[in-house]
């Protein structure tokens, strides 16, 4: 990625996380009244924290089999999909707590929106710099 | 990308199918007499969660860090084993000899909690469906 696009990856990565945390979530919401069904989730936003606090520090490389010191760079983040077991609260073994979901749900397509305003707001930026330039 | 849509669109599905079952007891809690011999049989639907993938593709997948859930599925509708209500009524046409006719194991309470939650989930399904559509709106919106 170049330089008049650098911010962008980081936004589309989060972008396809929440996509997927959406798919996640309206799966759980399917399978609420599922006998057995464990939910899952998306880990992706502390994954991407320990990458950018740890970016600070990182140990250089000198020879190709050095092992990685510092935590993998942002562009390796990826969000990770875990099912959880445990905190069952029903009779049938099913742990989808409606509530929680509902939330996430809410949660998950304002950040979704947020970020696709961020997006559009550094392509209107590149713009006003291409169309300033023609006057 | 829209699989989420399908995902939702499984569980709207499957509510509409407890409904009908559900009707089909609330009509049927009356029915002494069916083509079995023995009185109506509460119905209910069995369901299991739905993977897109073959059972080996989807332990693979989800040790990557993929997701390979498909939503909800009806397996099958199955009758309730319970036994059923043994009423005294020698005046109906199907009691026996001591006057006691056997009725459906439908209870009408039961049936209209099973109702409610179903409309519930239903409801909490559109809910979802349209939170992924606003979000699919909205994506179509980055470039303009």
């Amino acid at each position: 990625m170049n330089r008049l696009f650098s911010n962008m990856g980081i936004l589309e990565k989060a972008l396809d996380a929440a996509w997927l945390r959406n798919e996640v979530i309206a799966h759980n919401i399917a399978n609420a009244d599922t006998p057995g069904y464990k939910k899952y989730k998306v880990v992706f936003e502390e994954e991407l924290k320990s990458a950018i606090e740890a970016s600070a520090l990182k140990g250089k490389k000198t020879r190709p089999k050095h092992l990685d010191i510092g935590a993998t760079s942002i562009d390796q983040v990826s969000p990770r999909i875990v099912r959880t077991g445990g905190t069952q609260m029903r009779e049938d073994g099913n742990n989808v707590d409606m509530d929680e979901e509902m939330t996430n749900l809410a949660k998950n397509s304002i950040m979704y929106n947020a970020l696709v305003q961020k997006i559009a707001g550094e392509f209107r930026k590149l713009k006003a710099v291409i169309n300033e330039g023609r006057r | 990308m829209f699989r989420s849509f399908d995902i939702s669109a499984s569980a709207l599905t499957l509510n509409k199918l407890r409904m009908d079952v559900i009707a089909q007891n609330i009509a049927n809690a009356q029915t002494t007499r069916t083509e079995t011999g023995e009185p109506y049989r509460r119905k209910v639907v069995v369901v299991r969660e739905e993977q897109n993938i073959k059972p080996f593709g989807q332990y693979l997948r989800e040790s990557m860090g993929g997701f390979s859930g498909g939503g909800v599925k009806a397996v099958r509708i199955q009758g309730d084993p319970t036994p059923f209500k043994r009423v005294y009524d020698p005046g109906h046409p199907d009691a026996d000899e001591d006057g006691y006719v056997l009725m459906p194991n439908v209870e009408i309470l039961r049936e209209m909690v099973d109702m409610i939650s179903a409309t519930r989930s239903y409801e909490a399904n559109v809910t979802a469906f349209n939170a992924s559509k606003n979000m699919a709106m909205k994506a179509l919106e980055i470039g303009r």
